[in-house]
């Protein structure tokens, strides 16, 4: 074949920008008022809801905006619309226990409810920027509930509303969702607003430092991927939206650029805390060996658990909840079971099976369908035929940058986070099923108005010294990279980082094993100062941009295993082998890690206390196994007082006013109004089959 | 907020002006390709048809060639052979609509061609090579044809077995007739079966795959009927 | 399994950013393992034999449309292209034609879909710019819901677009990914543009009537979109109006 430029139409990239390089070059200064660094669904809400009061805004993207992780949430978001008949009864006050009970008592309680209340309206937003959420069909439709199938009757005046599915560690039925791509349609929904807005998204932008002064944030220093260039982003706000960090273990469902660089940013502040950065949730369901995720779908729709018998063994373990207990219950059940030696051999390591053949093949080809195509060309079978193989995997972090409820940092004055990078703590030490992508357009649309608020009551600070210092630290870290001599490969560190955190960081956590990784990821960490590059190039370099990375991943991968080692207890899905119990007398509070010395190898931990007499919901049992926790001295207290407050308001006070008297909560003032549902307009009564008494299955 | 609306803001119409220029003559005549096209299709075949008729003897393409020449409105019996220059002067004119229309879709320029021919060259695609041939072919067709309807057209009486024969083979023009028969039925063929598609006939991929194998049979059987057709002359010349 | 073959990548090398450097097909070899992916051995190439190599994955599950490229002479996503579909173990690898070439296997597929989706206005007119969300949602036929996540699917990964013969002579034409998501607006009851919109837009020569049916689009689309009867559908929704 001929190949020449010119036969090939080749156009380069703007040939103009010359990447940092010469010395004394001017540093490029670019001025908005909302930054925001990440563009999947909340980066792009909250850089909507600026742009919608009139603020100049920037977004910052590593990739075209609708390649954002985003888009692989196939399962659903919850909202508590209550429209199907296995919903109906469901409303905020179910969402916000579920939620609470999930994270294992770890969440902040008032970020849960400003949630769990601001969820159906994110929901019905969206429909009006286009998402084609399933609807509900009326009259008799079957499903499959507890391996058996079930014929249940949607009410007609549901018929054309938004449905819902079921998904593990939930009431009722509340994950909306557009046949398994929820995540994708609504990406793209979002992406397509932003665009409508004339939002600009610069992409293949990596962000690489914050600018601050110790107490304010100033915007971040970033790099292009193309042409190599460094740029100063100054900014009234700063949002840092760039998802979990997956990336640091081995097998992940994660996408690959899911690396923690936002988290690092924060970290690299010196100032700025992360928050339960040791709170990482492994899903039950992702294929063998790639660790691409299968969705919870496949278990709400109605899948089962094998093990190598064919065996349906969840009963076993958890009689009422089955296959749809919490995520971290699932996970840590089938590692104990494979750990019996149920497991299937493979050249992989033992796996179990998912069954969704009983699911039949219609349904497996319209609502699963995205599992279909992983399982036809990443494993060469037919869901509707075959078992899946699948084992726990690495799938999100709960842990973040530590936000107050306005998305705020603390510690950091206008610099935001939100959606998974952030610790906003609505999912406290387990996140539930379809509340991620729930967090993130909810997160946004709550967080976005409040960095709106901040943009507009606050005056650019511009201080273009201290910019160009933090463009020169960049530019010199990167110089040295190339021109240094030191020999360490990036992916070399990057594979053991990987591996540590692997095989000592993961569903199951001891003492000895913790101290190992941490001393392991000290080494690496070390080493990492002394990476030498074998590409020399400044600008599109694959090996710099990972060699910038692995260097900070390492810090956040440190947060991890320290945070790990730290935690003396069992909860959620940090479980400790060495600590099996949840342990509220000690351990009822939120890790904080700040890393205020740059040569320093651990981070420095202090805790937040979570306090219990502000609590609408007292740390109780959570439902999974036996009910072991060490009781926190006031839950006692705030029981009896919740006892008290309630019967001082009288038997006449509806949910809301028993909400307020317990623990009164606050939305910016347009997500205030109550949220409308089908049973406050049906003229008839709400069924009585839909009950947590009737239908035994979906009772927690 | 500020949606900018398409269907009720003044301020949209200017940059749709850019769009809609030309918006009914594209249409028009791309709409033009696809009738015209399929008429000239249809008339080759049954025009192919009717030529084969000489091989079920001299006598039968006698009588063809006399009814399409009306003999039995005529009074004499002969028949009037300026119809069939007519249906030559129709035929041109649908031809000519035809290929103003398909030029403007063939790359005419130096960069459209060096497009196309890296695209091909780094992918591999069955329908994309079959429209090449379409378009080879109708550049040939579009050399060939204008020959063979001045013959016809200028001599319609000669249509017969003897006339025919004499032509083809003592004039030669089987040169001009092999070549054209085998672009003309691989043309007509693909570009039914595109235009087929290109409205909508096929509901999904296997239709598709049908269709493709009935216009690889059509082209086939024709390009056979009319080699046969041709040496079926031969006897009479 | 084909356990322990070598693979032979041709994989095109350029980077126009670096003054002097020309075009050029450039061969690895690397050692196959069970269920390996062209994403899978892109990685250990880069890793293990040229840290300069330029590709671009995500999701790595084929479903955010970065990594299309053309794969033996046809365009794909290579996450979800396993190696062993190539009993000879040669595989060549170019990138998407039709688009700016950022180096190596990697385009600018974000840059021209965002431009499409501005010239094209790809997103939804509501009714009205803002809904009373606190209010019961409007219902919708269920079956029109499904029908437009049919049309949804696409990723925009750029295959349509490079496979497009049609697009690649023509730049102003809008390709098959503009005229599904246009179709797929057109559907939407909640869209406010009416057909005479719609025309404006895609009833002339750089829409359904510049279209040629060729069915690159059709053929290659990793997701299976109905690009065929899509356009027929938009073609003559076209032609009624024009009428």
């Amino acid at each position: 074949m001929k190949i020449s430029a010119e036969f090939l139409g080749i156009r380069a990239p703007n040939p103009e920008i010359k990447p940092y390089a010469l010395k004394g070059a001017s540093v490029k200064l670019i001025y908005t008022d909302s930054l925001v660094v990440g563009a999947g669904l909340a980066g792009l809400r909250v850089a909507i809801a600026s742009k919608e009061r009139g603020l100049d805004t920037v977004v910052l993207s590593l990739i075209p905006a609708k390649r954002s992780h985003s888009a692989a949430a196939q399962g659903g978001m919850q909202a508590s619309l209550g429209n199907t008949i296995k919903g109906m009864g469901d409303d905020e006050d179910v969402h916000f226990q579920d939620t609470v009970k999930g994270s294992d008592w770890g969440c902040d309680q008032d970020v849960a409810r400003m949630f769990a209340h601001c969820a159906p309206k994110a929901v019905r937003e969206l429909t009006n920027w286009g998402v084609p959420w399933t609807r509900v069909t009326k009259g008799p439709r079957q499903v499959v509930v507890n391996a058996e199938k079930v014929t249940i009757e949607e009410a007609e005046e549901a018929h054309g509303l938004i449905n819902a599915r079921d998904f593990g560690g939930t009431k009722k039925w509340r994950t909306c969702y557009t046949a398994d791509g929820t995540g994708h349609s609504l990406l793209y929904a979002v992406d397509n607003k932003a665009i409508s807005l004339g939002i600009p998204v610069h992409e293949r932008v990596e962000a690489l430092s914050i600018i601050h002064d110790g107490k304010r944030c100033q915007g971040v220093v970033a790099r292009c991927l193309i042409t190599g260039e460094l740029r100063a982003y100054i900014a009234k706000s700063t949002t840092i939206a760039t998802g979990g960090y997956g990336r640091i273990y081995e097998v992940s469902t994660n996408a690959i650029i899911c690396e923690g660089i936002g988290q690092a940013l924060a970290l690299e502040t010196g100032v700025a805390k992360l928050g339960n950065m040791e709170a990482v949730q492994f899903h039950p369901t992702a294929i063998v060996p790639v660790g691409i995720l299968t969705t919870e779908g496949c278990r709400g729709d109605g899948g089962l658990l094998r093990d190598k018998d064919g065996h349906r063994f969840m009963p076993d373990y958890e009689p009422e909840k089955k296959e749809l207990a919490s995520r971290d219950v699932v996970s840590r059940r089938m590692t104990e079971h494979m750990r019996k030696g149920k497991g299937v051999d493979s050249p992989y390591g033992p796996h179990l099976w998912l069954d969704i053949t009983l699911l039949g093949r219609k349904h497996v080809e319209t609502n699963l369908r995205e599992v279909k195509e992983i399982c036809e060309n990443f494993l060469g079978i037919d869901p509707a035929k075959d078992w899946i193989p699948v084992r726990p995997t690495q799938h999100y972090s709960m842990g973040g940058i530590r936000t107050d409820k306005t998305g705020q940092n603390p510690q950091l004055k206008g610099l935001f986070s939100v959606g998974e990078a952030a610790c906003w703590d609505m999912h406290g030490f387990n996140r539930l099923g379809g509340n991620s992508l729930a967090e993130t357009v909810v997160g946004g649309m709550i967080i976005g108005k409040y960095v709106a608020d901040f943009c507009q009551e606050n005056s650019l600070e511009i201080d273009t010294k201290l910019a160009e210092s933090f463009v020169e630290k960049l530019g010199s870290e990167i110089d040295e990279l190339i021109d240094g001599d030191g020999t360490e490969s990036p992916f070399a560190l990057r594979k053991e980082m990987e591996r540590v955190m692997m095989d000592y960081v993961g569903i199951f956590r001891n003492g000895p094993e913790l101290e190992k990784a941490v001393t392991e990821l000290q080494a690496l960490l070390k080493r990492s100062r002394n990476i030498g590059l074998k590409c020399k190039k400044r600008h599109a370099n694959p090996e710099l941009v990972e060699a910038l990375r692995v260097k900070r991943m390492l810090k956040v991968a440190l947060t991890v295993a320290c945070g790990a080692a730290a935690r003396t207890e069992s909860r959620g899905a940090h479980a400790r082998e060495d600590f099996p119990q949840r342990n509220d007398k000690d351990w009822l509070n939120r890790t904080l890690a700040s890393w205020p010395d740059e040569h320093a190898l651990s981070p420095e931990l202090s805790y937040e206390q979570l306090d219990v007499m502000k609590m609408e919901l007292p740390p109780g049992y959570r439902g999974y196994g036996i009910n072991n926790a060490i009781a926190h001295p006031d839950t006692e207290k705030r029981e009896h007082e919740i006892t008290e407050i309630l019967s001082q308001l009288g038997d006449d006070a509806d949910r809301h006013q028993r909400q307020h008297a317990l623990m009164p909560f606050e939305v910016p003032e347009s997500l205030m109004p109550k949220n409308e549902r089908l049973c406050d307009t049906l003229d008839r009564p709400t069924p009585p089959v839909v009950g947590e008494e009737s239908v035994g299955e979906q009772a927690l | 907020m500020a949606i900018t609306k398409i269907n009720n803001k003044a301020g949209e119409a200017s940059k749709l002006k850019s769009w809609s220029e030309g918006k009914n003559w594209s249409g028009k005549l791309d709409i033009s390709q696809s009738v015209s096209g399929v008429i000239l299709a249809l008339f080759l075949w049954t025009h192919l048809v009717l030529v084969s008729s000489i091989l079920l003897g001299g006598d039968a393409m006698t009588w063809v060639a006399g009814v399409m020449e009306l003999n039995f409105l005529s009074p004499d019996g002969h028949g009037y052979p300026w119809v069939v220059s007519l249906i030559a002067i129709g035929v041109a004119a649908l031809a000519l609509v035809h290929v103003v229309v398909a030029i403007t879709k063939l790359p005419m320029n130096l960069r459209q061609q060096l497009a196309l021919k890296k695209q091909m060259s780094v992918i591999n695609h069955g329908d994309t090579k079959l429209w090449v041939w379409q378009a080879l072919t109708g550049i040939a067709i579009l050399f060939l044809l204008p020959v063979h309807l001045w013959l016809i057209g200028a001599a319609p009486e000669t249509i017969g077995p003897a006339g025919s024969a004499d032509r083809i083979w003592n004039d030669g023009v089987w040169l001009l007739y092999l070549p054209l028969l085998v672009c003309v039925e691989l043309h007509a063929a693909i570009g039914v079966y595109r235009v087929a598609i290109k409205w909508g006939a096929a509901r999904d991929i296997n239709t598709r795959a049908r269709m493709k194998r009935v216009k690889t049979v059509i082209s086939v059987v024709f390009v056979l009927i009319g080699i046969a057709s041709l040496l079926a002359f031969l006897p009479y010349a | 399994m084909s356990q322990g073959r070598t693979l032979t990548f041709n994989i095109f090398r350029y980077d126009p950013q670096v003054s002097g450097d020309k075009p050029k097909m450039v061969k690895y070899q690397i050692e196959e393992t069970p269920g390996m992916s062209v994403f899978i051995a892109l990685n250990l190439l880069r890793e293990q034999q040229d840290s300069s190599l330029q590709f671009d994955f995500v999701c790595r599950a084929g479903i955010c449309g970065s990594c299309a490229m053309v794969i033996n002479g046809f365009p794909t996503l290579a996450c979800r292209t396993l190696t062993s579909k190539y009993p000879q173990g040669e595989i060549t690898l170019m990138p998407l034609p039709g688009f700016e070439l950022i180096g190596d296997l990697s385009v600018n597929t974000g840059k021209f879909m965002r431009e499409l989706a501005e010239r094209l206005k790809l997103w939804l007119h509501p009714d009205q710019d803002d809904v009373d969300v606190h209010r019961l949602e409007a219902p919708m036929a269920p079956e029109e819901a499904a029908r437009l996540y049919e049309l949804e699917r696409c990723v925009e990964c750029g295959v349509c677009v490079s496979a497009c013969a049609t697009k690649q002579m023509r730049e102003t034409f809008v390709g098959a990914v503009g005229m599904m998501k246009l179709a797929r607006f057109e559907l939407d009851s909640r869209d406010t543009r009416s057909v005479e919109d719609f025309y404006h837009v895609i009833g002339n020569q750089d829409g359904v009537f510049g279209c040629m049916t060729l069915l690159g689009c059709q053929d290659n689309c990793p997701k299976d979109l109905p690009h065929m009867q899509q356009i027929a559908y938009l073609r003559r929704k076209m032609a009624v109006a024009l009428v």
